[in-house]
């Protein structure tokens, strides 16, 4: 029992009280042709889908306020399939047009699991995301073979999804204050005023801690395939960083990604390479469910060694040791023949370049540093 | 102070100043239809009868619209256009700032700071607004150190060592204001010529020392209440060494401009005018001040003399920098490699910090939980970043460089698009909130009432989305991404 009393647990204890605010769940769904093809002998997009869209109801049952959001993301471009806004969602309930609706759109088995007797909440997300998927689908197929075999979306997606969030968090506070009594209202007027200054002046981490709507963001995708846009991805990890949004993953496929274990790490969130997709539902279920505000409180899958590479700017590898320029702080993980940095162009120090290049003089810098460190702080008392 | 006597004493002026603030964001434009019985010195209500038999009255129903014809509407707006153009004051074009600071943070202690001009009183508020400044600080500039520097009695005190990790200050900020009898409590009188010695002596320490000096921007920013300092020598002999050891200084007064703090801005940042420094500000409330401290998390620009020196040698510096692996040593048991009761020792923490026993005891106490690995000669350091100890390479997460790219690239503006009958979108892009209708027959409106129209959407010129102002504000002050050019 020692692995689960570890104090690594303790460490984080009492964070936040749990209660029953409301929380949201998005979705964002990878679709790469490629990545997909990949696995195909282990599971397909359908399955997958079946599973989140289980997650999803799962997650609507649990408060009646809860949200879902479904962000796709394919290399044509992200888009929300939920809340998707060319349908009024008051129209569906009735069970003439539903009918219509699944027959017209199509009649593959796709949809057959949607019954006519669900819940109307469970209906409407499994319908809108269902519909909106085999349009993506039948696009992708007919779609340029250029466009589709692009690098990853996923930071687009992120933006898409972290943007929504951030309207239900303030949409959140904006209820709040109107239902509050009057005393705790007009304080939280006056929070409002003076947060919306504070955030006028650069970033408040604060305005959002008020909001009671707690959100996180789960991103499943079989994408092996490490070109990613890195400096977008990285500010979308910070956006939800200061958003308090914990960003989770379940990776598909053969390898571990490690940007987005970083983007877990960083947020607070899960990261599970998932190799046998059979059973997804039941790691959804037990590694995913749990909210942010209880997480504290639970033992999560951690994955011990978290790699924090960086992308080499110009061949786009992972890097360990590299060389960084101090302008644009472009990382490199070899001194550009050139000479000169490849984004923003500056020439670089020559001697200090000859210094890196030469070998043996690493053991020299070392005792130069001892002794210029040693002098440094010791005159001008 | 005695807990008891502030609440004594500050009990009827904080009265009344809850009746100010109650109605401060509507007074500005707009008259109230019954100040007197708002007044809570004033014990009749409207009625004639006691203010607490008085009816329930929610006062943001009976505000009235003044002679301007400006509703409360039109006001919000025009509060939520100034947080827009205060980002449209952010450079789009990127330029070269000192991206790896050292910043000591100077803290008046005397006893002029427990005046009550601002809640409770100057030092605490001064305190609390410290803490969101670290908070701030450290996100905005993760490779960055900051120290701080009490003045006090004459005297001038290290709160907090030069250090990059913000709960290190944020726990001894808090011991400045926690106890009450505790032993910095604002007394005397202030010496900035200490305070600045001791942050000169600070700064000449930092962690990009032996790396590349002119990379570092060396700063102090003093947040000055009194008006006078009582130093023991020739202030101005200090002023020079600052100028020399090219150490700027960033005043905000809390009362009035004081002539020496004049001259050290204007000495240390090379500028002659007098006025209009950006440098040195002199709060006007507490946002302003807020505002003022908020401005010293931005990453100074380089100088014009820095600028000639770069373009001089025609040559910016290479760092060599390592990217650490993130290990666990107790939980590794599945990875395996290390044993479950293996204690692992950072090389960081040696002797040299027992000095202050109980510290140093925590941080070890955390390093045998996480470390990070130096991926040249694999010692583990527990915290990030820094410079290894045993091979000298500089180690820093990947994330913390990350954090300071939307400085170096950043994001174009959204423009407003102009009112007109019909616009081509109805949802916005980023947060599908539905945007108003375009509004038919606008050439009977007269000209003036056009402009307090607006059509509520802002387009990337790049992407050529549009989004809504809470969507324009949130991705230009947090996500510094834009959703639309990230799915092109």
């Amino acid at each position: 029992m020692d692995e689960i009393s570890d104090n690594t647990f303790i460490e984080v204890h009492g964070s936040d009280v749990s209660n029953d605010d409301p929380s949201l769940l998005t979705i964002v769904l990878e679709v790469s042709p490629e990545g997909w093809f990949n696995i195909k002998d282990q599971t397909s997009i359908m399955d997958v889908v079946k599973s989140l869209l289980v997650f999803l109801n799962g997650h609507l049952s649990l408060n009646n306020s809860n949200q879902v959001a479904f962000v796709l993301s394919s290399p044509a471009g992200s888009k929300f399939l939920y809340p998707d806004t060319s349908k009024t969602y008051e129209e569906i309930p009735l069970n003439v047009t539903s009918e219509e609706t699944v027959e017209n759109s199509n009649k593959s088995e796709e949809l057959s699991f949607v019954t006519k007797g669900m819940y109307r909440q469970f209906r409407v997300v499994d319908e809108t995301v269902l519909s909106g998927l085999s349009q993506t689908m039948s696009d992708i197929t007919h779609a340029q073979d250029d466009k589709v075999t692009g690098s990853s979306r996923l930071s687009g997606a992120l933006s898409l999804a972290l943007s929504y969030t951030n309207r239900m968090m303030k949409l959140d506070q904006s209820i709040s204050t109107t239902t509050a009594s009057a005393i705790s209202s007009a304080a939280n007027i006056s929070n409002k005023e003076s947060s919306t200054a504070g955030a006028s002046s650069g970033t408040n981490a604060n305005s959002y801690g008020t909001s009671r709507m707690k959100s996180r963001i789960l991103v499943v995708t079989p994408n092996d395939n490490e070109d990613i846009k890195y400096i977008s991805l990285m500010k979308a990890i910070f956006g939800a960083q200061k958003m308090k949004v914990a960003i989770d993953i379940a990776k598909l496929g053969r390898k571990d990604s490690s940007y987005l274990q970083q983007a877990a790490d960083a947020t607070n969130g899960v990261y599970l390479h998932i190799e046998k997709p059979l059973g997804l539902i039941q790691v959804l279920c037990t590694a995913y469910f749990i909210e942010p505000s209880i997480r504290p409180l639970m033992i999560l899958p951690t994955n011990s060694n978290v790699n924090y590479k960086a992308s080499c700017f110009i061949t786009g590898k992972s890097v360990e040791i590299g060389y960084v320029c101090s302008v644009c702080l472009c990382i490199m993980s070899e001194i550009p023949d050139r000479m000169s940095c490849p984004t923003c162009n500056s020439h670089f120090d020559e001697k200090l370049i000859a210094k890196l290049k030469r070998k043996p003089v690493v053991k020299k810098r070392k005792l130069d540093n001892g002794s210029s460190e040693s002098s440094t702080p010791a005159p001008e008392a | 102070m005695e807990s008891d006597d502030e609440y004594k004493g500050s009990s009827p002026s904080s009265r009344g100043s809850f009746s100010d603030s109650d109605g401060e964001g509507v007074r500005r434009g707009i008259k109230t239809a019954n100040p007197a019985s708002r007044n809570a010195n004033d014990k009749k209500g409207a009625n004639g009868a006691y203010a607490w038999e008085d009816e329930y009255q929610r006062t943001w129903d009976i505000v009235k619209d003044d002679d301007s014809g400006q509703t409360l509407e039109s006001l919000i707006q025009n509060m939520i256009e100034s947080r827009k153009k205060k980002i449209m004051k952010n450079p789009t074009a990127p330029y070269q700032r000192g991206i790896i600071r050292t910043l000591v943070v100077v803290i008046d202690g005397s006893s002029i700071m427990l005046e009550k001009d601002l809640r409770p009183n100057r030092f605490s508020m001064m305190l609390s607004l410290l803490q969101e400044f670290v908070v701030e600080f450290f996100d905005q500039n993760p490779i960055s150190q900051l120290g701080i520097v009490l003045m006090r009695n004459g005297i001038s005190d290290v709160v907090s060592d030069v250090n990059g990790s913000p709960q290190f200050h944020l726990d001894k900020i808090r011991q400045l204001r926690g106890k009450q009898h505790n032993r910095f409590e604002p007394k005397g009188d202030p010496s900035l010529q200490n305070a600045l010695e001791l942050s000169r002596s600070l700064l000449r320490y930092n962690f990009g020392n032996n790396i590349n000096d002119t990379k570092n921007s060396k700063e102090i920013l003093i947040i000055f209440g009194a008006l006078f300092t009582s130093d023991p020598g020739d202030i101005h002999k200090t002023i020079s060494s600052l100028v020399k050891d090219n150490i700027k200084v960033k005043v905000i007064g809390l009362s009035a401009k004081v002539a020496i703090c004049q001259e050290i801005v204007n000495k240390t940042n090379h500028t002659s005018n007098n006025f209009n420094n950006p440098n040195y500000g002199v709060i006007m409330n507490e946002s302003h001040f807020k505002e003022l401290l908020m401005d010293c998390v931005v990453p100074l620009p380089i100088t014009v003399e820095q600028q000639k020196e770069i373009e001089a040698s025609k040559s910016v510096p290479l760092l060599k920098m390592g990217f650490p692996t993130k290990v666990q040593p107790t939980l590794s048991s599945s990875s395996g490699g290390h044993s479950l009761d293996f204690i692992q020792i950072c090389a960081c923490h040696s002797g040299s910090r027992t000095e202050n026993g109980s510290d140093a005891a925590a941080i070890q106490q955390s390093s045998s939980v996480i470390g990070y690995r130096c991926p040249q000669c694999s010692s583990k350091v527990c915290s990030l970043p820094t410079v290894c100890p045993i091979c000298g390479l500089m180690l820093i997460l990947s994330t913390h460089l990350a954090r300071s790219y939307h400085h170096l690239v950043p994001l174009v503006d959204y423009e407003e698009v102009p009112v007109k009958g019909s616009y081509p979108s109805s949802f916005c892009y980023g947060c599908l909130l539905q945007f108003p209708e375009g509004i038919e027959n606008i050439h009977k409106d007269s000209k003036e009432k056009l402009e307090t129209m607006s059509s509520s959407r802002y387009r990337c010129k790049k992407c050529k989305n549009d989004f809504c102002i809470d969507c324009d504000v949130f991705v230009h002050e947090t996500l510094h991404n834009c959703p639309g050019c990230e799915n092109q």
